[in-house]
């Protein structure tokens, strides 16, 4: 059993424990146990870049000495954080200037970053550690019917100089991993375009009109479900149908799931433990198509 | 040694300042110093007869001349010698006048001093002066010319036409090259084909046949060798004589029977696509790529062909040309001259994802809608759609695909932008109710007529969108790309839909290129093109003697250029080839076989190639090639062993100079010793002078060829001879006239400062400067720099008790 | 009169994520690949830069269009001069807060690093769900750390404009 550092970020824990249970349960049963460090802060995303550069680096630097302490890479279930995570990391090795200054900041609280651990998201982990076809072996459910739209969202692939996580023109990870447990993984029209979801608090509007693009065009394609790596995405894309509704008056009703809940359904576990009420857009028709 | 001193006194120049009769004294106060003379000039008239006589007359055998124009002086008094049987490398010039006085109008009591010291120091190395050997090498006749396309054609007819035999290898089974297949070029808007024919007289056919490569005869003119199907595997030797080693793959068909008539590929049964013809069509195992090629005979493509299991074509061919069994073949040759005219490619745009080549069949380069323009092309001059076959009548071509572009070629093309307007043209020509569209980011036009294309094509239509699309999509419903772009100057984002979009690629060296200049022991510059020795005025020359590079293996460039740059190749191999031989004067490294042994440095560390190993008793030595040798002393400054010295600047004369520039006349003054490379440091001297610009004349100056030749020890016994601080001064990195051996006394100079923390003496006493010919500012003001540095740090002697 | 000046683009690069801003040559590649842009033209990346590199600093720092990037990076992974787009919004972001210009969202997400040490904070309920689905405690972020940290880098700068708006 490989063990990670779980990092899990402000938006999970706070909005969408569906995608906590989904992600612990899964990533147990196929053997990475995970660990809860202490003292684990906010990763220092795009909203505090914004403020302040320095500090969103000096902050996930932060993090990131945290588990070089324990001698543990990384995991992090939310694109978000690994987008803020692993570059912050990835700069830091490479730069030895920026990693100087980072450091005389962390010096002020007895911390200095090594650059001696990898951050890592559960998909990759999924992807290259445990393996396509152990995936496959642990998927008891029957899952052909399943049209899946895959939405990798943007902050896993890019950019990808630093991320280094797929190929960001023509990413696989995801749709192998879909592919893994049955479901059809299908293609769409601007699969890989931003659905707009760091805009909400700023201009809802706009990011309503992303989302819709989004979902549009999945729809249009056949999908039963949009799959999402992201809190943000999901919520852009989950509440995101109800305000749609409202404003634009069309009903998608296209349930958007996390994969690792995918992936719990498709390996036996029940919905109910999964948070299903976390879903503003039902997927009871979803899990009909589960056999 | 009967050393003979000849002072110029340059119109009174000198004797204003410097008390003559001093001088003379303490010049005859010097050990082996048996004439001194002064008089206004000694480089003509009669002056220069008197060191004539002087030594013919044995009253001397070395001299020491000063004179106010040194270079000048120096060739014509070498000359002189050379003519009267005279070894005109035991004279040793030196710039009184220069780099004693007028620096130091301010200090003229010093002056006397350092003219004194200079002068010794001039005595010292003269008595150590032996013979140089002038050697004439033979030169094989002939020139190799490696690519058969517009370039090396070009070559070949030039260096024909000069009366020398010309090998032309190319690797493919026809030559031509890119230009074969580009339809036409501008700004003469002529066929491609005709095109590659120079203009050129064939003696009993007009002068005006232009038409064709085979139809012009050039096949047939005697002193050319075509090789087709052939690449160059190794290059031995020496320059004017360079052993080539060449392997012709078997072609199957006998180029002396084969008539063309194509029955053999009616029988054939392998098909592949074209890959000549932007796989627009198939060809067979056994092709031709266009009739009017060199040479007009099939080829048989060995990856795919069945030979014997099928033979077909064998039985077919009237004339029994084709031979399934022919080898391939290995040629050796020895010739002068080798012309690199590989030219370059079309940079393959699949790694740009998001434009989808390879993946959506209607998205193509502009030297595949070349092919379609082609009236004697795949498509009989008509753009189609691949994915249909029906006419594209709506076109956008997008321009700097893989060029100005820092991810893959960060330089731009040059001749892209014409392509481009070029094949807007016959578009539009051809069909004038067709669209194009180019999506562009600036349009660059600067050669003779081609703003012409510009004008043209606005009024013809062409819509131009300044614009780098950001991808290419699929439109589900038509099956056609959408080209995605933002109209910079109206801000909007367009999708435009076309029947094809042409890639506008980066051109990048041929392949192969890289591993050629191995070969040949020439350098790629960072972008992957061959590497001019100056970009500047010698555009077509490497740094290699008699290796030459034209064409666009240099850089991209279209038709005029190529022909301009193939003949400078020409005439520059022409010039080496002329005389059958080349006369040098071995101012060459020499390894000492007793001393070398095993490390392999100066091989390695030579930037011209000229030292290779040898076995010798069990053990390897070096072995320097004399006439590939350009004495720089770059290996001598990198043996460990002290075992390879350079001719004219060995050790013992480097040395007799420091330690006799070292000499304290008065011992209350700092002593700075200025070691200046031939090429710009000591130019950078001599324009202070030429400036008069001035420093303290306690620095000393003496010159090398190279400041690659110096060696940490010779930095060591210079303080240990007294000098309190060294100054090396060397050419700028980037234009050190041998390559980097600035470079390398830098590093020697960082070393020597570490050595001397060390040693508890302070780094600052050595230091390295690196300057361009006219700062004579900056010398002097480093100059100015080290002797405060020197007086502040006290003297050596008071540091070191060694 | 309308100026221009180099002045701002030399600002820009001095600050973290800003040095890749003379790069630019125009090429719009960013604007075709964003997705906000093809939906409104509020927001056009290339005419940001291009008006930062003209030295419109007033324009840019307190307009909207710092504002309506949304991270995606499609912008930064495309261009073909390597300029850092995304990340030098954040630099023009980082700027314009520190001269009050803070719309409320940013001003929210302040605090709330600061208070809590985490950008959302968790409600009663929901921590008290998690035993229901198995979930471990959650554990705390260390907040004496984080502000130690913050009042190192110019977020304490920002704080302290913040307090001067209240």
């Amino acid at each position: 059993m490989k063990s990670y550092a779980l990092f899990l970020g402000c938006t999970i824990p706070a909005r969408q424990l569906n995608y906590e249970i989904s992600a612990r349960k899964a990533l147990k049963a196929l053997g990475i146990d995970l660990v809860d460090l202490d003292g684990m802060s906010c990763c220092a995303p795009p909203p505090i870049e914004s403020v302040a550069v320095d500090a969103s680096l000096a902050v996930s630097a932060y993090n990131i000495c945290l588990a070089e302490e324990a001698g543990l890479d990384l995991l992090t279930i939310c694109s978000g954080c690994f987008q803020s995570l692993a570059r912050t990391n990835e700069l830091l090795k490479r730069n030895s200037q920026l990693r100087k200054r980072v450091n005389q900041i962390l010096s002020k609280i007895g911390k200095e970053f090594k650059g001696s651990i990898e951050v890592k998201h559960y998909l990759k982990v999924l992807h290259d550690e445990v393996g396509v076809e152990e995936v496959r072996r642990n998927v008891t459910k029957q899952l052909k019917n399943i049209k899946a739209a895959p939405f990798y969202g943007c902050h896993l692939l890019r950019p990808s100089e630093l991320l280094k996580f797929d190929d960001p023109e023509k990413p696989r990870i995801l749709d192998d991993l879909i592919e893994a447990l049955g479901a059809k993984s299908i293609d769409y029209l601007d699969k890989l375009k931003c659905c707009g979801g760091l805009l909400r608090g700023y201009d809802d509007d706009l990011a309503l009109e992303l989302a819709r693009d989004k979902v549009m065009k999945a729809s249009k394609a056949g999908a039963d479900c949009i799959v999402t790596v992201c809190p943000f995405c999901f919520i852009n894309l989950d509440l995101g149908q109800i305000q749609i509704a409202r404003k634009y008056n069309e009903n998608y009703s296209l349930p958007i799931v996390h994969y690792s809940e995918l992936l719990c359904l498709a390996m036996g576990v029940e919905a109910k433990e999964l948070s299903p009420r976390s879903h503003r857009v039902k997927i009871d028709k979803l899990l009909e198509k589960i056999v | 040694m009967k050393v003979g001193v000849f002072i110029s006194d340059c119109g009174g120049l000198v004797s204003k300042v410097l008390d003559i009769e001093d001088i003379e004294k303490y010049l005859r106060g010097i050990d082996g110093v048996k004439l001194v003379e002064v008089r206004d000039s000694f480089s003509s008239g009669e002056g220069l007869e008197r060191i004539v006589r002087a030594f013919k007359e044995r009253r001397i055998d070395r001299a020491v001349v000063t004179e106010c124009s040194p270079k000048i002086a120096e060739i014509r008094i070498l000359n002189r010698l050379k003519e009267e049987g005279v070894n005109p490398y035991l004279v040793e010039i030196v710039d009184l006048l220069g780099s004693c006085i007028l620096p130091h109008r301010s200090w003229p009591d010093k002056a006397v001093e350092k003219a004194k010291v200079t002068l010794l120091a001039a005595v010292e190395r003269a008595k150590l002066l032996e013979p140089i050997e002038s050697r004439r090498f033979p030169i094989e006749k002939s020139a190799l010319i490696i690519g058969g396309g517009l370039a090396g054609i070009n070559a070949a007819i030039e260096l024909i036409d000069t009366g020398f035999e010309v090998t032309l290898v190319e690797r493919e089974p026809f030559i031509g090259g890119l230009a074969a297949r580009m339809v036409r070029f501008f700004p003469t808007d002529d066929c491609a084909l005709c095109v590659q024919a120079p203009i050129y007289e064939l003696k009993g056919v007009t002068k005006t046949s232009r038409k064709g490569l085979y139809r012009s005869g050039v096949s047939e003119l005697p002193g050319l060798n075509i090789y087709t199907n052939s690449r160059v595997v190794s290059v031995e030797g020496e320059p004017g004589n360079f052993i080539v080693t060449i392997e012709k793959k078997p072609r199957y068909v006998e180029e002396t029977k084969c008539i063309g008539c194509g029955e053999c590929t009616k029988v054939c049964p392998v098909e592949v696509p074209d890959l000549f013809n932007a796989k627009l069509k198939s060809r067979k195992a056994i092709y031709i790529n266009a009739p009017n090629l060199y040479p007009p005979v099939y080829a048989i493509d060995e990856t795919i062909c069945k030979f014997k299991e099928c033979a077909k074509c064998v039985e077919v061919c009237p004339t029994k040309a084709i031979d399934l069994d022919q080898k391939a073949e290995t040629i050796k040759l020895r010739v002068g001259a080798i012309i690199v005219a590989t030219g370059f490619e079309e940079f393959n745009p699949e790694v740009i994802k998001e434009y989808h080549y390879g993946e959506y069949p209607d998205v193509i380069t502009q030297s595949e809608l070349a092919r379609m323009l082609d009236p004697f092309g795949p498509t009989g001059g008509i753009p189609i759609r691949p994915s249909t076959g029906e006419k594209a009548k709506k076109i956008v071509m997008i321009q700097c695909v893989g060029s100005r572009d820092r991810r893959y070629n960060r330089y731009c093309s040059g001749i892209c932008c014409m392509i481009a307007l070029k094949h807007a043209d016959m578009i539009k020509k051809l069909d004038p109710e067709s669209e194009v569209q180019i999506c562009y980011i600036d349009i660059r036009t600067t050669g003779r007529m081609h703003e012409d294309y510009y004008e043209r094509a606005r009024e013809q239509g062409v819509i131009f969108v300044k614009g780098r699309p950001t991808e290419i999509v699929l439109n589900p419903d038509s099956g056609k790309p959408v080209v995605i772009v933002e109209d910079g100057l109206t801000g909007e984002i367009l999708n435009l839909e076309a029947d094809l979009v042409v890639l506008s690629t980066a051109f990048v060296p041929s392949s192969g290129s890289k591993e050629l200049a191995e070969i040949l022991g020439i350098e790629v510059a960072e972008d992957g093109f061959f590497k001019e020795y100056n970009s500047k005025l010698r555009p077509t020359e490497t740094k290699i003697r008699g290796i030459y590079i034209c064409g666009g293996a240099t850089y991209p460039k279209h038709a005029p250029t190529t022909a301009l740059h193939a003949s400078s190749a020409a005439l520059k191999a022409g010039k080496f080839l002329r005389s059958g031989e080349i006369t040098k004067d071995l101012k060459v490294a020499v390894v000492n076989e007793e001393l070398c042994g095993d490390c392999e440095f100066c091989p390695v560390v030579c930037p011209y190639g000229a030292i290779t190993t040898v076995e010798k008793e069990g053990h390897v030595v070096a072995r320097v090639s004399e006439l590939r040798c350009e004495g720089c002393g770059i290996c001598v400054g990198t043996c460990p062993k002290n075992a390879i010295e350079l001719k004219h600047y060995t050790d013992d004369q480097i040395l007799a100079q420091i330690r006799a520039l070292a000499t304290k006349l008065d011992p209350k003054e700092p002593v700075v010793l200025a070691i200046c490379c031939a090429e710009c440091g000591h130019c950078a001297i001599e324009s202070s002078g030429i400036f008069l610009i001035e420093y303290p004349p306690n620095v000393r100056v003496m010159k090398v060829p190279c400041a690659g030749v110096l060696k940490v020890h010779h930095f060591l016994e210079a303080f240990n001879a007294g000098v309190d601080a060294i100054m090396v001064v060397g050419c700028k990195p980037e234009g050190c006239h041998y390559e980097y051996g600035s470079i390398k006394a830098a590093q020697k100079v960082a070393f020597t400062k570490t050595l001397l923390k060390a040693l508890g003496i302070e780094p600052e006493r050595i230091e390295m400067f690196q300057m361009v010919h006219i700062e004579g500012d900056r010398f002097a003001e480093a100059a100015k720099l080290m002797v405060e540095r020197a007086s502040s740090l006290g003297s050596i002697k008071e540091m070191i008790k060694i | 009169m309308i100026r221009v000046s180099a002045d701002f683009a030399k600002e820009v690069k001095k600050r973290l994520g800003g040095e890749t801003i003379t790069n630019c040559y125009q090429c719009g590649t960013c604007t075709s690949s964003c997705p906000v842009a093809r939906v409104t033209n509020r927001f056009n990346p290339r005419k940001l830069i291009v008006q930062s590199l003209r030295g419109k600093r007033d324009d840019v720092l307190t307009g909207e269009m710092i504002w309506l990037c949304c991270s995606c990076f499609n912008c930064q992974e495309r261009c073909p001069q390597r300029v850092e787009i995304a990340d030098l919004i954040y630099a023009l972001r980082n700027i314009a807060i520190s001269e009050g210009n803070v719309p409320n969202i940013y001003s929210e997400f302040v605090s709330a690093l600061y208070s809590e040490g985490k950008l959302v904070k968790v409600a009663g309920f929901t921590e008290k769900q998690r035993e229901n689905f198995g979930l471990p405690p959650l554990k705390k972020p260390d907040v004496e750390a984080i502000r130690a940290i913050l009042a190192e880098t110019s977020f304490g700068e920002v704080l302290k404009v913040l307090e001067g708006k209240e």
